[in-house]
C-alpha cells in the first residue's frame, strides 16, 4: 500500500511538472527571423538578428530601467514570452521564400520579422501574406513592397521614395542658403532590386524638382573594380551623385573615385554602406564629407535618449561588440511595434492583431520620430531619417537645420586638399 | 548469376521508383515534401547536364543560361504577358535549344580547359545581359501575382503535393529521355566523342553534330527544369536562375554522384540536396555559415576519396563483393 502511495505521489509530481511545462510553453510565442545571416551581407544580417534578440530580451523579462515600451513588465498578454527562430536567407530570394515556409509550416512561428535586402523580402512576405501572418520588416527600403496592398506586411523604414523627396528638398535648402548653384544629378546604384528602385525614386525626384539626370550608372553588387562606372561619373560630372551601394561596393566606390581624384560637389547616400560606422571607420578621411539619410547613429544619443540604455544590451550581443546602426535599430524597433499590438490586441489571432497595428500609432524611442503609424499597404508614415554629413569621422546632423549639430561642409574637400 | 543479380537491381530500382507517389501520403510534413522535389528538381537538372557533360565529356559551366532561359520563358508568359506558363515553357526550351546551338557552334571548336572556360564567360555574358534588358524585368526580375492555383497555372500556395507530382513527372520524362539516347544511336555516339574525339572521326563520326545535338537536348531539357523552378518560387531574376552558383550546382551533383551514368545525378542529388537544406534548417540560423562548411567538408569528402562519385563507389562495392565471391570459390 505504501508503496502504491509512492508511485501514486511521484506519478501525480510528474504528471504536475509535466503540466506546468506544457502551461508554460502554451504561453510561447514562437517569432521567425529571416535575415543574410551569409554571404555578402552577413554582418547587416547578424547585426539586425542580434537587434531583434535584444528587443525580446528587453520584452521578456522585466527591465524597469529601461524607458522604451513593456520594459518594466515581464512579456505581453500576462505572461506570454517570445522565442525567436532563426533562419537565414544567404541574401537570396529563393532561399528566403523556403525559409519563410519554413518557419511558417515546420517552426510554427507566429509571424516573422525581416529580411533586410527587399529582394528577400518580396517573396518572403509574399508566403506570409498567402498564409494570413504577419511579416514585420524593419529596414527593407524598395518603395514597391509597400504598393502591393498586403493586409499582414508592416514596414518601419522609410522608403527609398522619402529619401529621394528628401534629398531634393535639401538640395533646394542648400540651393538658398548657401548660393551652390547645384543643377545636375548622378546616379551610382547597385543592379538589383533594391538600387534599381532607389535609383528610380531618385530621377522621378530629381525630374520634378527640376534638376537635371546628366549619369545613370549602374553596377553588379559585389564588384572587383568600379574604374569604368567612376569613370563614367567623372565624365558627366554631375554636381551631386545620389548613391545606393552597399557594404564593401560602397567602400570600392569611395576608393575609386580617390584613385581617380574626382569627386561630385556633393554626395548623398540611400540607407548604404554610407550609414555603417564601421564602414565609416574603415574608410577614415576618405569617408569624410560623403552624405546620407541616417536613421541612427550613436551621435544622436541627445535626440534618441532612450537607446542607449538598450544598445548596452545589443552591445553584449553582439560579435564583436558594435552599437546599433541605422538598419539593426528599426529591426528592434519593429519587434517593439509588434509586441505593443500583441498586448494591446489581447489574443493572438492575425487578423485582429494586423487590424490593431492598421489603426493605432505606436510608441517607438527607437526611432528617430519616436512613433509609428502604419497606412493601408503597411509603410510607416512617420518614417524619417536626418540628413547627416561624415565629420572627423562622426555623423553630423545637416538636415533639417531645427535639428543640426554642424554646418554643412559644401564642396566636398578634394582629394589632395585633406 | 550476373543476370540475376542484375534483375534485382532492376527490380529494387522499379520498387524505388513505384514507392515515390505515396511518399506525400507518408510524410506529410511540407518540408520533407520540398525537399524530395528539390531532389527531383536538382536531378532532372544534373541529369540534362549529364547529357553533354557525362555522355559527350565536354564539360560546360554554361548550363544555367539555359535553365534561365526556361525560367524566364515562363515568367515572361505569366507576368509580361498574362498568359498560363505553358506556352512560355514550350517556347523557352526551343529557345534554350536554339541558343546552346547557336552559341556552342564556335565554342565547340576549343576543347578541354578551353572549352570549360568558354562557357564560364558565356554564363556572365547572359547574366549581365538579362541584368540591363528591361524587357524581361532586369535587375528587378519577375514577380508573380496573385493567381488561380491549379494545373492550368501549375501555381499552388498552400501545398507542395501537387509540386511533388509536377517535379516526379519532370524527373520521370527527363530520365527516360537520357535511358533512350543511352539505348540508341546517340547515345554510342555521344560515349564515342567522349572517349576520343579524333579517333571516332576516323571512324565516321561527325563529332560536330553530335556535340551540338547533344548541347541541343541538354538544354532543351535544362529550360523545362528552369521553367518548373520558376513556377515554384513565383520569382526569376538574373541571379537567382542564370549565374555561376546555379551553373555549379549542375556540375557539382553530377560529379557527386557518377558522370556519365544514368543513376548519378539522382545519388548526387539525393545526397547533395538533403544535406543542404537539412543543414540550413538545423545550423543556418546560428549564422557563421556552419551549414555551408558541413556541406562543403562532405562534397571534399566525397570528391577526394572516390573521385567517380557514389556511383563509383557503388561499383567498388559491387566489384569487392564479386571479387571475395571469386576467391572463395577458387580459395580452398
Amino acid at each position: 500500500m505504501r508503496k502504491f502511495l509512492a508511485i501514486a505521489v511521484v506519478a501525480a509530481l510528474v504528471l504536475g511538472a509535466l503540466g506546468g511545462v506544457a502551461a508554460a510553453q502554451d504561453k510561447v510565442i514562437k517569432l521567425g527571423t529571416l535575415y543574410p545571416l551569409t554571404g555578402p551581407c552577413a554582418t547587416a544580417g547578424q547585426r539586425c538578428k542580434a537587434a531583434v534578440m535584444t528587443a525580446v530580451e528587453v520584452i521578456n523579462n522585466a527591465h524597469p530601467d529601461l524607458d522604451v515600451p513593456l520594459a518594466a513588465q515581464e512579456g505581453v498578454m500576462d505572461g506570454y514570452k517570445f522565442e525567436l527562430v532563426h533562419a537565414d536567407t544567404q541574401g537570396k530570394p529563393n532561399v528566403g521564400k523556403s525559409e519563410a515556409e519554413r518557419l511558417f509550416n515546420q517552426e510554427g512561428v507566429w509571424a516573422i520579422l525581416g529580411s533586410y535586402n527587399s529582394a528577400v523580402t518580396k517573396p518572403a512576405s509574399f508566403v506570409a501574406e498567402r498564409k494570413g501572418k504577419i511579416f514585420m520588416c524593419g529596414c527593407s527600403s524598395s518603395a514597391a513592397l509597400t504598393e502591393r496592398n498586403f493586409k499582414h506586411f508592416f514596414r518601419i523604414a522609410p522608403t527609398d521614395k522619402t529619401e529621394s523627396h528628401e534629398f531634393v528638398t535639401f538640395m533646394d535648402w542648400v540651393n538658398e542658403k548657401y548660393d551652390a548653384d547645384i543643377e545636375t544629378v548622378g546616379l551610382i546604384y547597385e543592379n538589383t532590386e533594391f538600387g534599381k528602385h532607389a535609383a528610380e525614386e531618385g530621377k522621378a525626384a530629381a525630374d520634378e524638382a527640376g534638376y537635371e539626370v546628366v549619369a545613370d550608372v549602374a553596377f553588379s553588387p559585389g564588384a572587383t573594380t568600379m574604374d569604368s562606372e567612376v569613370q563614367s561619373l567623372k565624365a558627366a560630372d554631375p554636381d551631386v551623385v545620389f548613391g545606393a551601394c552597399l557594404g564593401g561596393d560602397y567602400t570600392l566606390w569611395v576608393r575609386t573615385m580617390k584613385k581617380m581624384n574626382w569627386l561630385p560637389k556633393m554626395s548623398l547616400n540611400y540607407c548604404t554602406g554610407y550609414q555603417d560606422p564601421m564602414i565609416a571607420k574603415q574608410l577614415g578621411d576618405d569617408g569624410n564629407y560623403f552624405m546620407g539619410g541616417t536613421g541612427y547613429s550613436p551621435q544622436f544619443a541627445d535626440l534618441m535618449p532612450a537607446v542607449a540604455a538598450v544598445e548596452e544590451i545589443y552591445k553584449e550581443i553582439t560579435e564583436p561588440s558594435v552599437p546599433f546602426d541605422s538598419d539593426s535599430i528599426k529591426e528592434a524597433a519593429a519587434m517593439f511595434v509588434l509586441a505593443q499590438a500583441i498586448e494591446k490586441a489581447g489574443e493572438l489571432d492575425h487578423d485582429k492583431v494586423a487590424k490593431t497595428l492598421h489603426s493605432n500609432t505606436w510608441e517607438a524611442p527607437l526611432t528617430l520620430s519616436g512613433e509609428v503609424a502604419f497606412v493601408p499597404g503597411g509603410q510607416n508614415e512617420l518614417a524619417m531619417s536626418y540628413l547627416t554629413q561624415l565629420q572627423g569621422g562622426d555623423y553630423k546632423i545637416i538636415y533639417p537645420p531645427e535639428v543640426a549639430n554642424a554646418e554643412l561642409v559644401y564642396p566636398m574637400v578634394p582629394w589632395e586638399e585633406r | 548469376m550476373n543476370l540475376a543479380r542484375k534483375d534485382y537491381l532492376l527490380a529494387a530500382v522499379f520498387g524505388i521508383f513505384a514507392l515515390l507517389p505515396l511518399i506525400p501520403g507518408v510524410l506529410p510534413s511540407s518540408f520533407t515534401q520540398h525537399v524530395f522535389l528539390l531532389i527531383f528538381l536538382y536531378a532532372s537538372m544534373s541529369q540534362s547536364w549529364n547529357v553533354l557533360g557525362g555522355y559527350c565529356g565536354q564539360v560546360s559551366f554554361g548550363h544555367s543560361v539555359f535553365f534561365g532561359i526556361g525560367a524566364y520563358g515562363a515568367g515572361m508568359a505569366v507576368v509580361h504577358f498574362q498568359t498560363l506558363p505553358w506556352p512560355g515553357v514550350i517556347v523557352g526550351a526551343f529557345a534554350a535549344a536554339a541558343v546552346a546551338m547557336v552559341i556552342s557552334y564556335p565554342v565547340f571548336k576549343l576543347t578541354g580547359h578551353y572549352f570549360a572556360i568558354a562557357t564560364f564567360a558565356i554564363v556572365e555574358i547572359f547574366n549581365r545581359l538579362f541584368m540591363v534588358w528591361d524587357w524581361v524585368g532586369g535587375a528587378l526580375g519577375l514577380d508573380y501575382g496573385l493567381t488561380d492555383t491549379g494545373i492550368a497555372n501549375f501555381v499552388w500556395y498552400e501545398s507542395k503535393v501537387p509540386y511533388y507530382y509536377g517535379a516526379l513527372g519532370l524527373m520521370v520524362i527527363v530520365f527516360s529521355t537520357v535511358r533512350w539516347i543511352e539505348r540508341n544511336r546517340l547515345g554510342y555516339l555521344l560515349r564515342a566523342v567522349r572517349e576520343g574525339q579524333d579517333a571516332s572521326e576516323s571512324l565516321g563520326v561527325n563529332s560536330t553534330w553530335t556535340k551540338l545535338t547533344a548541347m541541343g537536348v541538354s538544354a532543351f531539357l535544362a529550360a523545362l527544369c528552369g521553367a518548373f523552378y520558376a513556377q515554384y518560387n513565383f520569382r526569376v531574376d538574373p541571379p537567382m536562375v542564370m549565374s555561376l552558383d546555379v551553373s555549379m550546382k549542375f556540375v557539382l551533383i553530377t560529379l557527386l554522384g557518377g558522370t556519365g551514368t544514368l543513376w548519378g545525378p539522382l545519388l548526387g542529388a539525393a545526397v547533395l540536396i538533403p544535406l543542404q537544406e537539412y543543414t540550413r534548417a538545423m545550423f543556418g540560423g546560428l549564422g557563421g555559415g556552419l551549414d555551408l562548411i558541413i556541406f562543403g567538408l562532405l562534397i571534399i569528402l566525397v570528391v577526394v576519396k572516390q573521385p567517380r562519385g557514389i556511383m563509383g563507389i557503388l561499383e567498388d562495392l559491387t566489384r569487392g563483393r564479386k571479387s571475395r565471391k571469386q576467391s572463395e570459390k577458387g580459395g580452398a
